[in-house]
């Protein structure tokens, strides 16, 4: 069945007289730490050098604007809703609360879609706009299933790590600065974490090969990223 | 699967004439006893050589709801190391009471003080019945089904921004000075004082709850006679979120996020074991697409790895091997690396999903960890150098708290420290979840089960592991980058999501477990209907089992062996009060 003893007389042999008198146990442990002397800082040097988190990190969310990347489906989607269809820079909210649905403490959401107040000739009547999106951030696991239950891939984990506050309100995110966030986050490293239509393209990387500063935690010899699958190119 | 055949478990239903078989389509089947005759139903069932159900596992309550009569259901889990099976015996526990099994297993102690706890059942014959895991003056019993998800909000507890910056926080984000009660100084003098009525020697000493040593928030009180220990009891809970209640309240993909915060070092074996019973539960455990078979085999190992590397760290560390924290760490920060690139989070991962991962590998992934494992075996050779053979090192493991095989059975330890005392309880050869059938290994097994034995076992479970990745690695190479990670079923009954809206458990009971690194992780499941809420969702914690043998295995050694035996023993306080 695959047992294998240990033990001290099994596959550890107890001390020899000969190594107890002259410490050979301790020179030994010696010659170990003497050899880790002359290899070179491994240490990252924060803040004056930082890890740049892999692509996949689960940081602070954001919320996306339309900029023609929409999944196929958003205008279906929007039309479903009646939401106002969005133009290019508006958000890609549609309020349809399928992340306070997928999230384990729904609390952390507060979103609210009003109905545009216009005559009843104009074509966006009785359509509605996202006009409240909170998050509080005090209270969220960064767990990822609102990511995943997004339809409109509006709602992402950006890179940004560093968050902290004075105040409990300071956690409260409203939706113009999530927006802020997901923009500069889309121009940093958009083009890593999304091809042209896909939540999940297979040129994600496990994590930045032009990060230095993890290669330095890597003994300064990083690995080279190749395939992982036989009919992967 | 490790369970009781059906046969066998009606042969027992007819032996007794009041026991009672339920049988279950998934093949988990129980037996029900009346509880005037259950001590002696249990003593057959440990003592006949057909059956030795000799190993304690979990014993906990189901509470059916108020207008149910009786309403309360006690649930027992027996294993039987001879045929490798497992049994459930339930009773009913009329009047509120149950008998106790301390007589039988040792280990029912904590269980039923737990019980107690959370449920207010009391247990006639134990020997001294007192909370497990809140103070000794709370009125509540929070896992009843009355009692509500957000607590009872009666002690006004102000925020200290609001005093000292005079900001209103009130209305904001639903922000509420009413809280959930707090234990004063005196609720918990009143708990230490319940813990150890009768003092046996002359000094009570404290250690903890915040101690570097104890790794985590626990408080040990051990009752000394010089520098020996004559007593010893452990107040845990100061940790304790209650998971169980949470777990009632949400469904099954929504647990796993908490399950990252009880073992917080192995966050996705804890994942794997939720994944396991639901999928049981579901009847969908043979039908995952192999690639996330073979994907969560391979996480698992690694996580156990990097569980590992950080015991022998802080172990190393409280023996006064400063050097062995900084080596190991390195090491650590590698697999945290790759863990990231593969999950999006270094520590509570949420990776794994019933019914297979949330996304596939990125690219690299494979070499990253192809090229962390060529590394790796060089690595774990230096630690042993530097350690095994050390005469300081021999000194203070070697014949240190010796745990017998005994004990192993009468307390339900698991793990390394069962596998270190000789018993060659591993789940992944006995259950063969996921792709644990079809990888090779060995089980390391120790001999006399003292704190040498358990070093020894994790050591050189860590190179098993590596040998396991090797082998997932290689076949996940053969695999197609279009295959399946993720399980649709075909059935339209079913439902299954990767965001976990609408997925729904079927009516029927299970018990499930993975092997952890801090011992199995068993997740019992009780659901009277199909739903998407499970209504009684237990995890029996293998931390905190094997915590409780600490107050025995301590007893007449020094104290200065107190730190070898925790760091020997492992617990994560996160999942010990869950």
């Amino acid at each position: 069945m695959g047992i294998k003893k240990v033990g001290l007389n099994k596959n550890v042999a107890p001390q020899s007289i000969v190594e107890k008198i002259f410490f050979l146990d301790f020179a030994k442990g010696l010659k170990t730490t003497i050899k880790h002397l002359f290899k070179r800082v491994i240490t990252v040097d924060f803040p004056f050098e930082v890890i740049v988190p892999a692509i996949r990190f689960r940081g602070v969310h954001g919320l996306r604007n339309v900029d023609g990347t929409e999944p196929e489906d958003f205008a279906s989607w929007v039309k479903k809703l009646k939401i106002k269809p969005p133009e290019k820079g508006e958000t890609r909210c549609i309020a349809c609360k399928f992340c306070q649905a997928a999230c384990p403490v729904p609390e952390i959401f507060v979103i609210k879609a009003e109905k545009l107040d216009v005559p009843e000739d104009h074509p966006h009547h009785g359509l509605k706009v996202l006009t409240q999106f909170d998050m509080d951030l005090g209270k969220c696991m960064f767990c990822g299933l609102c990511t995943l239950a997004c339809p409109t891939a509006c709602i992402i984990h950006t890179d940004v790590y560093d968050l902290s506050s004075y105040t409990r309100r300071g956690a409260i995110l409203n939706k113009e600065q999530l927006a802020k966030i997901a923009d500069d986050f889309i121009a940093r490293r958009g083009k890593e974490k999304f091809d042209e239509h896909s939540h999940w393209p297979d040129t994600q990387k496990v994590w930045p090969e032009y990060d230095l500063a993890r290669a330095k935690a890597w003994d300064n010899n990083p690995p080279v990223f190749g395939p992982n699958y036989q009919d992967q190119e | 699967m490790s369970w009781i055949s059906l046969e066998k478990i009606k042969r027992l239903g007819e032996k007794f004439s009041y026991a009672n078989v339920i049988e279950n389509d998934k093949g988990f089947h129980s037996i029900e006893v009346p509880k005037e005759n259950l001590i002696d139903f249990l003593t057959f069932l440990k003592t006949d050589p057909d059956y030795s159900f000799k190993m304690f596992i979990d014993w906990t309550i189901i509470d059916h709801g108020q207008k149910a009569d009786p309403r309360f259901q006690g649930v027992l889990i027996l294993y039987s190391p001879e045929y490798k099976e497992r049994i459930i015996v339930k009773t009913w526990a009329t009047n509120e009471t149950l008998p106790s099994l301390t007589g039988l297993w040792t280990g029912a102690k904590w269980a039923e003080r737990e019980a107690w706890d959370m449920f207010g059942i009391r247990f006639e014959g134990h020997e001294n019945l007192v909370r497990m895991f809140l103070w000794e003056t709370y009125p509540y019993h929070p896992l009843r089904k009355d009692f509500p998800l957000r607590g009872i909000e009666d002690t006004e507890l102000p925020s200290l921004n609001e005093k000292e910056r005079m900001d209103q926080l009130e209305g904001t984000m639903n922000y509420s000075r009413m809280h959930t009660a707090l234990p004063t100084l005196e609720d918990l003098e009143k708990t230490q004082k319940a813990r150890m009525p009768q003092k046996k020697a002359q000094v009570v000493l404290n250690w903890g709850p915040l101690h570097p040593g104890t790794h985590g928030t626990i408080w040990f009180l051990f009752d000394m006679e010089g520098e020996y220990v004559k007593e010893c009891d452990i107040i845990i809970g100061q940790l304790h979120r209650g998971v169980e209640k949470l777990a009632e309240n949400m469904n099954v993909q929504q647990i796993i996020p908490y399950t990252d915060r009880m073992d917080y070092i192995a966050a996705i074996n804890e994942n794997h074991s939720v994944c396991i019973a639901a999928e049981k539960l579901l009847g969908i455990h043979e039908k995952i697409p192999e690639k996330a078979k073979y994907i969560r085999t391979m996480m698992a190992e690694l996580s156990r790895i990097n569980s590992h590397l950080l015991w022998l760290g802080t172990y190393a560390l409280d023996l006064g091997a400063l050097t062995m924290f900084l080596y190991t760490f390195r090491e650590r920060e590698k697999l945290m690396d790759i863990l990231e690139g593969i999950t999006g989070a270094r520590f509570t991962i949420n990776y794994f999903r019933v019914g297979g991962v949330y996304a596939d590998l990125p690219y690299g992934a494979l070499d990253a960890i192809e090229h962390f494992l060529k590394d790796l075996p060089k690595r774990i050779n230096d630690y042993e150098t530097l350690l095994t053979r050390n005469r300081i090192w021999l000194k203070r493991n070697v014949d240190v708290c010796i745990i017998t095989e005994e004990d192993v059975y009468d307390y339900g330890l698991t793990g390394a420290v069962a596998r270190a005392s000789g018993v060659p309880y591993d789940l992944r050869k006995i259950d063969k979840y996921d792709a644990y059938g079809e990888v090779e290994f060995d089980i390391p097994v120790g001999e006399k089960g003292d704190s040498y034995d358990r070093y020894l076992v994790r050591m050189e479970e860590m190179r098993q592991s590596i040998k396991i990745v090797k082998q997932c690695v290689e076949k996940l190479r053969t695999m197609s980058k279009n295959d399946p990670y993720f399980y649709e079923p075909e059935d339209k009954k079913m439902k299954i999501t990767i965001d976990g809206r609408g997925t729904k458990l079927f009516k029927g009971e299970v018990y499930a477990a993975a092997d952890n690194p801090r011992g199995e992780l068993g997740v019992y499941i009780y659901q009277p209907k199909d739903g998407i809420k499970p209504f009684r969702f237990r995890l029996r914690s293998g931390a905190f089992y094997n915590l409780q043998v600490f107050t025995k295995a301590i007893i007449g050694r020094p104290i200065a062996d107190a730190i070898t035996l925790l760091s020997t023993i492992d617990p994560v306080v996160g999942e010990t009060d869950r």
